[in-house]
């Protein structure tokens, strides 16, 4: 079964994003905030990572920036989820290493194409 | 706050009238000059009751007189001269010369230093430091004058004895000449005070007036810096708000979705009628929150804008595709119609999407058969500009509406607003857009038959480096509509 690690601060979207993607035959961890995030990335290697990037004291970017630093865990892609669909956090998710970018709230169809495009893509 | 009453009376005027302009423009020498002009304009008419009475008690005009009467009546000429020549400092002297001639010498043929003339002595000094201002080097300069004028007339006064005076009765004669000469010179001295304490009052009234306009000065500094203030706070405040909105209504939204895609595998319709209400109305809600932060950051000059070369036909053509769904729902044309080549655009492609989706959503909603068109072509020249032209066959809009379409919150029509939804903030928001891009938005409509929105965007924004929050519109222009 596929790993998904969820990093998203908000406990509803967290629930609610890991019930939808566990019905589309994901298996989903979680961590609430961007240190967990980092060492959750090494312990449950997921195949992908969909990182919130307004996370508190750590954010998003940050998180994403210590995971594809770390050689184990460098080639884990991540879809980073935001607000606002702006040219600036686009740029900024590509700057850090993510491999898609999508807005909140979540259109589930468009976010699966793009988990499935990041899984099928070889490793980055 | 105090108030002058501007007191222009014919007599102001009249002396006015002989300052010249570069003494004019200076306060302090306009009130010296006044001075100066008030002595010699009334001075003669009184100066020469002297030599009036002289004439009378001695029954026919003498020498001594007639030379008196003369050098009095000169003081008319200075008035003269001061408006040809200017050269204030130096007429003054000249006339001061001229009063101590004219007194010394009634004084030295009437009475010598018992002359019932000798009061106007005292207007020697008065009138010197009236006229001359506060220069120390000038009182210095009046004070040997007066050294000088006064040794001379004692020394001529000791060496040449004065020829009696050829006033009739000596002793009655000269009391005569005393009280009238005293009488004349009080009055003089009374008009000069009197004078002198209009121009204090008028300055003071001046000053309080200064005093009030600096005073109001500082509260409008005050009160534009707490405004500022205040409308930064507000910013602020929005722009958290709208954030905090966000969260719940992400749950809204999500939760209705899930339970809806619940609903659609039980094949429970009713469920799936209410939800998508629910869900429907969770992304509304979250777009106008959207919307909301967006105007406020605009507003407040936040609003950056991530420009970068944008090939305008693909990016046009891909904001039009995004409503394809919606006019095929409806069975309406929607069609992209490019003229000639668009080229690339220094644009926010996010917010020139913005700013048309808008307006495209628009059309297509209020468009029920016919077709929805977006054109687009480019004008040459040095500064290019991109016209794109969204029109539809739409109901139209009412031209009375037309005015207040780009305001915060205006629907057409109430029965519009309730067929087809409101527009909200979408128009307002997508004028303070282009006008943040240096664009701007006009509109044409004919009820029944359809409008166009005319959109104005140079391909390159006005200045090279220029920050897009110094063009930050500070609201939505409230007459926009072509009539």
């Amino acid at each position: 079964m596929t790993k998904i690690l969820l990093v998203e601060d908000n406990e509803m979207n967290r629930d609610m994003l890991t019930r939808r993607l566990s019905r589309h035959g994901f298996e989903v961890c979680c961590a609430p905030d961007g240190p967990s995030g980092v060492r959750m990335s090494e312990e449950e290697m997921p195949s992908v990572i969909l990182m919130d990037v307004a996370l508190g004291a750590m954010d998003g970017w940050e998180a994403t920036t210590l995971i594809k630093a770390r050689p184990s865990t460098a080639h884990i892609p991540v879809i980073a989820l935001t607000a606002h669909a702006l040219a600036s956090d686009r740029k900024r998710s590509v700057e850090v290493g993510c491999a898609d970018f999508d807005t909140k709230p979540v259109d589930l169809p468009r976010l699966l194409s793009k988990i499935n495009a990041c899984l099928q893509a070889p490793a980055a | 706050m105090a108030r002058v009453q501007e007191e222009s009376s014919a007599l102001d005027r009249f002396i006015d009238w002989f300052i010249p302009p570069e003494l004019a423009a200076q306060r302090e020498k306009r009130q010296l000059a006044r001075m100066f002009l008030i002595s010699h304009l009334c001075g003669p008419l009184l100066g020469n009751v002297v030599p009036g009475a002289v004439w009378f008690l001695e029954g026919r005009p003498t020498f001594p007189m007639a030379i008196l009467a003369a050098s009095i009546t000169a003081f008319w000429v200075f008035p003269f001269l001061l408006k040809w020549f200017g050269r204030y400092n130096l007429l003054c002297f000249v006339s001061v010369q001229n009063l101590m001639f004219c007194i010394l010498w009634s004084c030295y043929f009437y009475g010598g230093v018992t002359s019932p003339t000798l009061p106007w002595v005292l207007t020697i000094p008065l009138l010197t430091f009236f006229y001359i201002g506060p220069s120390p080097k000038l009182r210095i300069m009046a004070l040997c004058q007066f050294a000088c004028n006064f040794s001379i007339f004692f020394l001529l006064y000791r060496l040449i004895p004065a020829p009696p005076p050829p006033i009739s009765s000596e002793v009655v004669g000269l009391q005569v000449l005393g009280i009238v000469s005293t009488l004349a010179c009080a009055g003089y001295v009374t008009m000069m005070a009197l004078y002198y304490r209009r121009i204090l009052d008028s300055g003071a009234e001046l000053e309080a007036e200064m005093r009030g306009h600096l005073a109001t000065a500082a509260e409008l500094r005050r009160a534009t810096a707490e405004a500022g203030r205040a409308g930064a706070a507000k910013a602020e405040f929005v722009a958290s708000m709208s954030h905090e909105l966000r969260t719940p209504l992400n749950a809204v939204i999500g939760y209705s979705q899930m339970l809806l895609e619940d609903a659609e595998d039980e094949q429970d319709d009713q469920s799936v009628a209410d939800l998508q209400k629910i869900h429907k109305a969770g992304k509304h809600l979250l777009r106008l929150v959207n919307e909301v932060l967006d105007l406020s950051k605009i507003e407040a000059g936040k609003m950056e804008l991530v420009r970068e070369e944008t090939p305008v036909a693909e990016f046009l053509a891909s904001v039009v595709e995004e409503q394809r769904a919606e006019a095929e729902a409806k069975g309406i044309g929607l069609r992209f119609q490019p003229s000639g080549d668009l080229g690339n655009a220094k644009w926010d492609a996010d917010r020139v999407r913005q700013a048309l989706s808008g307006m495209l959503d628009n059309a297509v909603k209020f468009t029920d058969q016919g077709h929805v068109i977006l054109s687009a072509e480019r004008t040459p020249g040095k500064a290019p500009t991109l016209v794109i032209r969204i029109t539809d066959t739409g109901v139209g809009i009412d031209p009375q509406m037309l005015p207040h379409l780009f305001e915060k919150f205006t629907v057409a029509h109430d029965t519009t607003a309730s067929k087809y939804g409101d527009t909200g903030l979408g128009l307002a928001l997508s004028l303070a857009l282009c006008k943040l891009m240096g664009g701007d938005i006009s509109v044409q409509s004919t009820v029944g038959e359809g409008s166009c929105f005319t959109v104005t965007l140079p391909a390159a924004p006005a200045g090279a480096r220029r920050k897009a929050r110094e063009t930050a519109p500070a609201a939505p222009a409230r007459k926009r509509a072509a009539a």
